[in-house]
């Protein structure tokens, strides 16, 4: 195995690709049902989410409160897209991608110049506004009527005189997930080390120096906001083409706060903590549904616990259980510090 | 280090989530039907009835002996009418190759979501409750359904209630914005239009609204006859509080989503003189439906709804065809269509039920009305 | 129509307006939107109930009782989720408000059932039935009236406290300026107390007032009331009272005149668009002032 030069690698890229092994011969283990795969790929599908949703307070430190309108903006457009007009997924993803990316920009412009708090609402008010749209809007959605029979997804080779091949029950989505997870780690990291990163991160630690430093606050922010929102559309068109079913009650604003916990619980702003944090959430989510009855409890101790969770966080680890250390740092920085600055002279350990 | 406490966390609930995927497959030595319905949630009482008629019908047939010897098992599956749950606990039922058929969904969105899981899977599925018409087309003849569909109930408000029962000639229509109410309202304006029934207004409202007095105030403007109340009994009874509070006094109907308990306690003194549609009414049924009212009283304190009937009789359907056939997802579902005749229908507490090639089925409709604090049969 | 569309919006208005008193109070002190607060308003109407049903008690002591105890869930909540994060980023104390949010709604889901409840029969006093004024066709009861009146009295009230007490003064220099407001000797931590103490009381009131009026308490009925309150203290100018109060009124007489003349389907709608038009066009609302970007604010 030189070629992968495992022995050279750090010893975290070791479990990672360990884990994705793992991943990838997942179905043919023993006692593995089609029921452990649709959650898996619920897994996959929240950590692109979470993923686009990590840029913005994980890398700019602001609160968006809406991105289950981008989510349902992508859902929608690709369910109706393949309604109407049938067509194929590989055609879809991109259009979606652009089409939340507009969506970004067109919400960012004039809102990210707001303060944090301003801005958690205005794009709380977006995703509500979303939702009664996709609600009212019959002509266009068939709003509550819901959206059935959306194909699924399908390789389509007919042109070149091959095979169509649809992908049926659970196994192709699997696979599909997890490359769309893997392409999504690597642009966010391409992103993270690049100088778009950089200027998120300056931004996020101290916006009148990064302005002095010549980086154009807005530009860059909208930047930020239409990258999340295209990734949650990207999301969106594979919910819709896996679950072939839509209905606007699907992206209620407890979405949003959901895909919010995972980042707090894994890490904002760390690519793996926010993929770990979907991990646990999800699989915690469909623990708790099977345990609670048995032990007699009611089903709203599941989101009870959420509630509860991210207090806690916030109170004791607020910058995640995998922290990167620019974030544990500002979350750090402004707490009173309550024990006495020790007068050392000199020595260092 | 952090990361190791993570890893573990992360690899022990994992874990669990594997224990609890591989254990779904259990026993097999029962005959296992999966039952789907909210049984939390805000539209819990409608998953209570659901549960409360199935269990009824399961201590018979186990009392009896179970079918031809094997015991008959159900499995809850909480999909809280919501799509996405609904899609979840469908994939659970269909991976489980002990589960032979679900009685479910109740919200026919929830229907709706899981039916192309079941039919991927070749699971049938029989709902007490569904009423959305184009579940049929969604089936692909792996679904059906012992209760009418909305289709119907619209039409007969519309020729029957109105002109002749409540004798008015005026409505104004407040429907909800989800599909139920929708369909129910599109198929009652057809009806109207042809039974020559004027309606004066439709108002739309979301579920979750308290505070209906602009659109009543629209509304009643129009001096309507009477008002449906085309939605769930939640907000039919706010509608019905806050109607007579603007002085309108004539009469209220709705269909199905009304007939709940809970209309006449919230809507007090205003539910007097509503009317609803309803697929099944103790006071009108058949001896054999009487009994199990009576049954149904003695076993739960509480008078019999309709949701309970029919969930009764979907078990007893799926018993005599399971008896028949055995238990095998494709023959079931074959036995299930081959009850397409008067001749060849189950008779049950709710009447004659036999399917149509949509897995429909034509069941009559019953009107029950409030009268001084309860609901009795209308005359 | 009109006449009673407008009685409809003022009805409607002064239960806003009462709710985001309270948001825009707690923000002034201590710049925090608190998610939870429709949350107390819910506690109110169930706290009522469950006093009038199992203890038996008549409706105006149940009354006063019951915004006693959301004051001090409203002192409770601050103390437990709110105070130890006084210092830390915003983002932080945002996603604690949503937290405590979720966590009190599921609680009343719990405790109460989420099943919609009536008000028991007969708690109210007869004559709430009765129309007491006729006007222009409109007809008001008394129920109508109980409710502009306490509305009325609690709004003014709140403004005398501000205005004329001592302890209004030191509320309003913590909003002003938290650290030369404790080195005038303010305890500024219990100034917060009584901040949300009072806020606390507002938000009950208004929400057994809506639970008693409406007949219909439900554990998410705070969620849906609480953003339309935040709509109208925003639109009155986050950290301005008598702006709060107007913007309640004139979002409730929008929403009927919007749900009556337009399309009832939107008419959520409308808080949303107005709070957003707002906050994007005139950040400082009516009355408010623009708030400066300080380096807490992430």
């Amino acid at each position: 195995m030189g070629k992968l030069g495992l022995k050279a690698r750090p010893r975290g890229d070791k479990i990672r690709i360990g884990l994705l092994a793992l991943a990838l011969i997942l179905p043919f283990l023993p006692f593995i049902t089609d029921y452990v795969l649709h959650i898996a790929i619920l897994v996959l599908l929240y950590m692109i989410l979470a993923l686009g949703l990590n840029i913005v307070p994980g890398f700019n430190g602001l609160l968006d409160l809406g991105y289950v309108g981008f989510y349902g903006i992508g859902a929608y457009t690709s369910g109706l897209l393949t309604y109407h007009f049938g067509l194929s997924f590989w055609v879809i993803i991109p259009l979606a991608f652009i089409n939340g990316a507009i969506w970004g920009i067109l919400l960012g412009a004039p809102t990210l110049r707001l303060t944090g708090d301003y801005f958690a609402i205005v794009t709380f008010g977006f995703s509500e506004l979303v939702v009664l749209f996709l609600t009212n809007e019959i002509w266009l959605t068939r709003g509550p009527l819901g959206l059935p029979g959306i194909d699924v997804v399908s390789i389509d080779l007919t042109l070149f005189g091959g095979p169509k091949w649809e992908f049926i029950g659970e196994l192709p989505y699997y696979y599909l997930a997890i490359v769309m997870v893997l392409v999504t780690v690597f642009v966010m990291h391409r992103i993270q080390d690049s100088r778009l990163g950089r200027a998120w991160f300056a931004i996020r630690d101290d916006e009148v120096a990064a302005v002095s430093c010549g980086i154009n606050l807005l530009a860059y922010k909208v930047i930020a906001f239409a990258i999340s929102a295209a990734f949650g559309a990207v999301g969106g068109s594979f919910f819709a083409r896996w679950v072939t079913f839509l209905s606007p009650d699907m992206f209620k604003f407890w979405e949003s706060f959901l895909i919010l916990c995972m980042i707090v619980l894994g890490g904002m702003g760390n690519i793996w903590g926010v993929m770990i944090g979907a991990l646990v959430l999800v699989s915690l989510s469909e623990v708790l549904r099977e345990i609670l009855p048995l032990l007699g409890l009611p089903v709203e101790v599941r989101f009870l616990a959420f509630g509860l969770i991210m207090v806690l966080m916030m109170r004791y680890r607020p910058a995640g259980m995998m922290p990167i250390a620019a974030v544990a740092a500002q979350m750090r920085a402004g707490r009173v510090k309550r024990k006495k600055v020790k007068a050392t002279v000199g020595i260092k350990k | 280090m952090r990361n190791k406490r993570t890893f573990l966390f992360v690899g022990l609930v994992l874990g669990l989530a594997l224990i609890f995927g591989m254990t779904t497959g259990a026993m097999a030595a029962n005959i296992r039907i999966g039952v789907a319905a909210p049984f939390t949630g805000n539209l819990a009482a409608y998953g209570d009835n659901i549960k409360a008629g199935t269990s009824l019908k399961l201590k018979e047939i186990n009392d009896a002996g179970g079918i031809n010897g094997q015991k008959v098992e159900l499995v809850w599956g909480d999909d809280l009418c919501q799509p996405k749950d609904a899609g979840t606990v469908g994939s659970k039922f269909a991976a489980d190759k002990s589960i032979v058929a679900v009685i479910g969904h109740l919200c026919s969105s929830a229907t709706l979501a899981a039916m192309p899981i079941y039919v991927r899977a070749g699971l049938p599925a029989i709902s007490p409750t569904s009423t959305n018409p184009t579940i049929g087309d969604v089936g692909k003849g792996w679904f059906f359904r012992n209760c009418y569909t909305d289709d119907f109930q619209g039409k007969y408000l519309a020729s029957y209630v109105v002109p002749k029962l409540l004798g008015k000639n005026k409505v104004a229509i407040f429907y909800e914005n989800n599909d139920y109410a929708i369909g129910l309202k599109d198929s009652f304006m057809a009806g109207a239009r042809s039974a020559g029934v004027n309606v004066t207004g439709a108002e739309a409202y979301m579920t979750g609204t308290t505070d209906f007095t602009p659109q009543l105030t629209k509304l009643l403007r129009d001096k309507p006859e009477a008002i449906f109340l085309c939605g769930y009994h939640p907000e039919g009874a706010l509608i019905a509080g806050q109607g007579r509070k603007l002085g309108f006094t004539g009469p209220l109907f709705g269909a199905d989503g009304i007939d709940n308990e809970d209309y006449i306690k919230i809507g007090g003194k205003a539910a007097e003189n509503t009317y609803c549609t309803v697929p099944f009414l103790a006071a009108s049924a058949s001896p054999a439906g009487k009994a199990f009212a009576k049954q149904y009283k003695k076993a739960y304190g509480r008078d019999v709804d309709w949701m309970s009937a029919n969930a009764y009789d979907c078990l007893g359907i799926l018993a005599q065809v399971i008896g028949k056939v055995g238990a095998d997802r494709k023959k079931i579902r074959d036995g299930l269509a081959a009850i397409n005749s008067e001749a060849t229908g189950y008779k049950g507490v709710t009447g004659l039920t036999f399917f149509d090639k949509k897995g429909d089925c034509s069941k009559p409709a019953f009107v029950k009305m409030v009268k001084d604090g309860k609901f009795v049969a209308a005359k | 129509m009109l006449l009673q569309q407008l009685v409809n919006g003022l009805t409607i208005g002064g239960i806003y307006a009462m709710i985001a008193v309270g948001y825009t109070m707690i923000y002034g002190v201590i710049q925090l939107i608190n998610f939870a607060h429709g949350e107390i308003y819910m506690l109110g109407a169930f706290f009522a109930i469950t006093f009038i049903s199992f203890l038996g008690l008549p409706f105006y002591i149940a009354f006063i009782i019951a915004m006693a105890c959301c004051s001090v869930c409203g002192v409770l909540l601050d103390i437990v989720a709110y105070r130890p994060l006084r210092q830390s980023p915003r983002l932080a104390a945002l996603i604690t408000a949503i937290g405590m949010s979720i966590f009190l709604q599921n609680l009343a889901m719990i405790i109460w059932g989420s099943r919609p409840k009536p008000f028991p029969h007969g708690a109210l006093p007869a004559y709430f039935e009765k129309t007491a004024v006729t006007f222009g066709g409109v007809n008001l009861s008394w129920f109508h009236l109980f409710i502009f009146t306490i509305t009325i009295v609690m709004m003014t009230g709140l403004n005398l406290i501000i205005k004329k007490t001592r302890w209004g003064k030191a509320m309003r220099a913590v909003a002003q300026n938290k650290t030369m407001a404790a080195l005038t000797g303010i305890n500024v931590n219990r100034v917060i107390s009584y901040t949300f103490a009072l806020a606390g009381a507002l938000g009950g009131a208004a929400g057994i007032m809506v639970g008693a009026f409406y007949n219909s308490i439900y554990p998410t009925m705070g969620y849906v009331a609480g953003v339309k309150a935040f709509a109208a203290a925003v639109l009155g100018g986050i950290g301005s009272v008598p702006g709060a109060m107007l913007g309640g009124v004139v979002l409730g007489v929008a929403e009927a005149l919007g749900a009556g003349y337009l399309s009832s389907l939107y008419r959520d709608g409308i808080s949303y668009a107005v709070m957003i038009i707002v906050i994007i066009l005139i950040p400082a609302g009516l009355f408010g002032k623009v708030l400066k970007e300080t380096k807490k604010s992430m």
